[in-house]
């Protein structure tokens, strides 16, 4: 007898819709094959099953089994065809009828039980895109499912409790609503607040900057002054997600299995600090069934690169794709994939390879042209897609135990502010932030009075401003106009940002 | 235009054929004359040209008389070069000697600043032909012919052990006067200068002592009180706090008590307007 259930296939985080085929035949020895580019972890799905069905007491039917996941030309990967094929089975021998437009989707244990699976989310997203009423997951992947609207989504914790739903001998009631996920835990870079870093006032006010409006930042400094406590202490203020960039990151997330069993959306930004040791392909995603790099797990995010000058240069030349264009396209030999990757870089570097070029007490001891090697490893393009260059400076001891300053609730508070203000103004134009405008949308939205004209017009004659430059600082302006509530961008705020635009060194 | 010329030849420059070992053969490049040597200057300095070194330069450079002077330096990295670029900005002629063969540049990044010399009516200068690379012991050698060509030689940044201390000496042992640019006791390129000052240099702020050395006509006198009163009270007041001393922003806003993004604004108009620069996150007096 032949039973149809319906399921996905996950590409990094695309969906495919896949039938699982299940015949029993009446004739054969006793197998159980699984056709249809099945990997290793589909393969060994047939033990858990028949370990399963025994554990639920349900005997295991001796004959020959034949279950194909359709279209048979795709690889298939993931261990959650336990549920459809288990689910296929139990249809076809016991002659219980399998609801139609529902999916199926769940990894299975040797006792029955339900596990949690990665791509939860991607699967109700494929649902609530294809029309499909119900879906059936581990329930413990119910909170990230149950996020989406207009479709059931059935928890289920057990096979037995499953098949007695199936038979109709009770009722799994749909998740009406998320509940209690776990706390996200706090990360201990969320304890650095802005009131601890002493001085530093220069560096905090480009970091709310950044955190405004989704800018690229670059400090710059000598040993010990800080940099890396003011790149962490940027979290204490970033703003929270909003709910359509929350799903944009937990697809990503859910995709490579970090979102955690009972967790829900993330709605905390995520922050990645990779070693400066890593590869390419660790950068920007890869491996034989490519999957999500740095830049794509960064995504809506931060990408915290410190001591940039020290990642290797290949690295540092892939970042020009995703910077510019916000995704990043990955060709192996198994299919080509795309991921979005449209995060802020704040990146940290000493001037020199010594560290002390320009410091006030300790020494350079570098050559010029050791200088000269070592600024050549930042390459032009990558320089020129960072909007906010600052250089950081030691604190002075006497400065260190002064009135302290703003708290990152205040900042943040700004910052929030701002941000809801772009979310509104970009509404219809499909970006979320400042930083993200093409130029048809500074045009539209930076209205430059005559007097704030001549001043960038002026100083990018004297500073010898790039046109990208001349751009930059626009935006970088009106995050300032909208952190300071004003509806134009006045002088005021064009002769501030411009303090922040790249130097040639 | 290249050549060479023995110390036979009747143009070889007077002034250097006087020190004990000048060079057999001189070979140049550019267009060679011979009123080019009749009022030399040599200005050298570190290769680690700090900011109060190049202001230093500048500053000095706006009152020297550079109609009748020729300013001779060895082309390297820092204070040669920007004594050269001075040189060129103010329509100066320059001599750059080489430590190499004729046919090399050296250092190779500078090849613009190279051919603006030989453009602007300057002159390339070497003793030796071809192309031999510079070695440890051309450097001082190259130094004699800076200081025999020079009747003055001005030593603006120098550290304790540096060849401009070399080039200082010889000078001094031509009998040529050599003058100083006296730096901050707290800067190591500052304690050359103060050695020379304390035995046989003469410390100068500006151009005029140098004019007058020269005998040539001072066409002004150097102006340390710029015009301020185009700037209102807390603009002077951010000005007159860095021509004290560079500061941050961060120092500067705490002396202003301006927010930090006040003060940048306002940093931003003085700078376009040319009262302050910006290197290396600090901020100068123009």
């Amino acid at each position: 007898m032949l039973v149809k259930v319906e399921s996905i296939a996950l590409s990094g985080i695309q969906t495919i819709g896949v039938t699982v085929e299940v015949n029993v035949f009446n004739r054969g020895l006793p197998t159980f094959d699984i056709v249809g580019l099945p990997a290793k972890s589909i393969e060994e799905s047939k033990h858990r099953i028949k370990a399963a069905f025994v554990n639920t007491n349900l005997e295991f039917p001796s004959k020959k089994i034949v279950t194909n996941l359709a279209p048979a030309d795709i690889n298939k990967e993931g261990s959650f065809y336990d549920l459809p094929i288990a689910v296929g089975l139990y249809s076809a021998v016991f002659g219980v009828k399998v609801p139609d437009k529902s999916l199926f989707f769940g990894e299975i244990s040797l006792g029955g039980g339900v596990r949690h699976t990665k791509g939860a989310l991607l699967l109700a997203l494929y649902a609530r895109e294809k029309g499909i009423k119900n879906i059936y997951i581990p329930s413990a992947c119910s909170n990230e499912a149950a996020v989406v609207k207009g479709i059931k989504v059935y928890g289920v914790s057990s096979l037995e409790q499953l098949f007695q739903h199936l038979s109709g001998e009770i009722k799994i009631q749909p998740v009406s609503k998320i509940s209690n996920p776990p706390q996200q835990k706090k990360r201990s870079e969320d304890y650095v607040d802005f009131k601890d870093v002493h001085g530093q006032m220069q560096v905090k006010r480009a970091l709310e900057i950044c955190a405004g409006g989704g800018h690229n930042i670059i400090l710059v400094g000598p040993p010990g002054v800080g940099k890396t406590l003011l790149a962490r202490a940027l979290l204490s203020i970033l703003p929270p997600l909003s709910e359509s960039e929350s799903i944009e990151v937990t697809k990503i997330y859910t995709s490579v299995g970090k979102v955690p069993p009972h967790g829900s959306l993330m709605y905390q930004r995520p922050f990645r600090s990779p070693h400066h040791t890593i590869s390419y392909a660790g950068m920007i995603g890869g491996g034989t069934n490519p999957s999500p790099g740095e830049v794509s797990l960064s995504h809506r995010g931060v990408l915290f690169m410190d001591e940039f000058s020290e990642f290797s240069r290949a690295v540092l030349e892939t970042l020009r794709q995703p910077l510019e264009d916000g995704f990043v396209t990955i060709s192996r030999s198994k299919g080509s994939l795309t991921f979005p990757s449209r995060f802020t870089l704040v990146a940290s570097s000493n001037p020199c390879p010594c560290g002390y070029l320009g410091h006030a007490h300790n020494k350079c001891k570098c050559t010029r042209n050791r200088i000269n090697l070592y600024r050549r490893r930042f390459s032009g393009p990558i320089m020129d897609r960072i909007d906010l260059h600052v250089t950081v400076h030691p604190v002075e001891f006497s400065e260190m135990n002064q009135k302290s300053s703003e708290t990152s609730r205040t900042i943040k508070e700004r910052v929030v502010r701002a941000r809801d203000t772009q979310l509104r103004r970009f509404s219809n134009d499909g970006v979320y932030c400042n930083s993200e405008m093409t130029n048809t949308l500074i045009n539209k939205y930076c209205d430059l009075s005559s007097d704030t004209k001549s001043l960038l017009q002026l100083s990018s004659e004297k500073f010898g401003l790039s046109t990208r430059a001349y751009f930059k600082i626009i935006k970088i302006a009106r995050t300032i106009a909208d952190l300071s509530k004003s509806e134009n961008i006045k002088e005021t705020h064009m002769a501030e940002a411009i303090q922040y635009r790249g130097r040639m060194v | 235009m290249c050549g060479e010329l023995t110390i036979e030849n009747r143009t070889y420059p007077s002034s250097l054929k006087l020190i004990p070992n000048p060079p057999k053969t001189l070979y140049y490049k550019g267009f060679f004359r011979r009123e080019i040597f009749d009022n030399c200057l040599g200005i050298v300095g570190s290769r680690k040209m700090s900011i109060y070194g190049k202001k230093a330069l500048s500053r000095i450079y706006k009152t020297l008389n550079l109609k009748s002077l020729t300013i001779v330096s060895g082309f390297m990295t820092g204070i040669d070069s920007q004594a050269h670029k001075n040189a060129l900005t103010s329509k100066a002629t320059t001599i750059a000697v080489m430590p190499c063969g004729i046919d090399i540049i050296h250092p190779e990044n500078q090849e613009d600043l190279y051919k603006n010399i030989i453009e602007n009516g300057g002159l390339i200068l070497s003793e030796y032909g071809g192309n031999l690379r510079p070695q440890l012991w051309t450097y001082p050698k190259r130094n004699r012919i800076v200081a025999g060509l020079s009747r003055a030689v001005l030593i603006v940044e120098a550290s304790s052990e540096s060849g401009s201390l070399i080039t200082a000496n010889l000078a001094n042992s031509y009998g040529r006067k050599v003058f100083t640019v006296p730096g901050s006791i707290f800067s190591d390129t500052s304690e050359g200068c103060r050695q020379l000052q304390n035995s046989y240099a003469y410390g100068v702020s500006s151009g005029v002592e140098i004019n007058e050395y020269f005998g040539l006509y001072n066409f002004g006198v150097f102006d340390s009180g710029e015009d301020m009163a185009a700037l209102n009270g807390l603009d002077e007041k951010i000005v007159s706090s860095v021509k004290k001393e560079p500061a941050t922003l961060d120092e500067i806003s705490e002396l202003s008590e301006l927010s930090i993004s006040e003060l940048s604004s306002k940093i931003t108009l003085l700078s376009i307007n040319g009262y302050i620069e910006e290197r290396a996150g600090k901020y100068y007096a123009c």
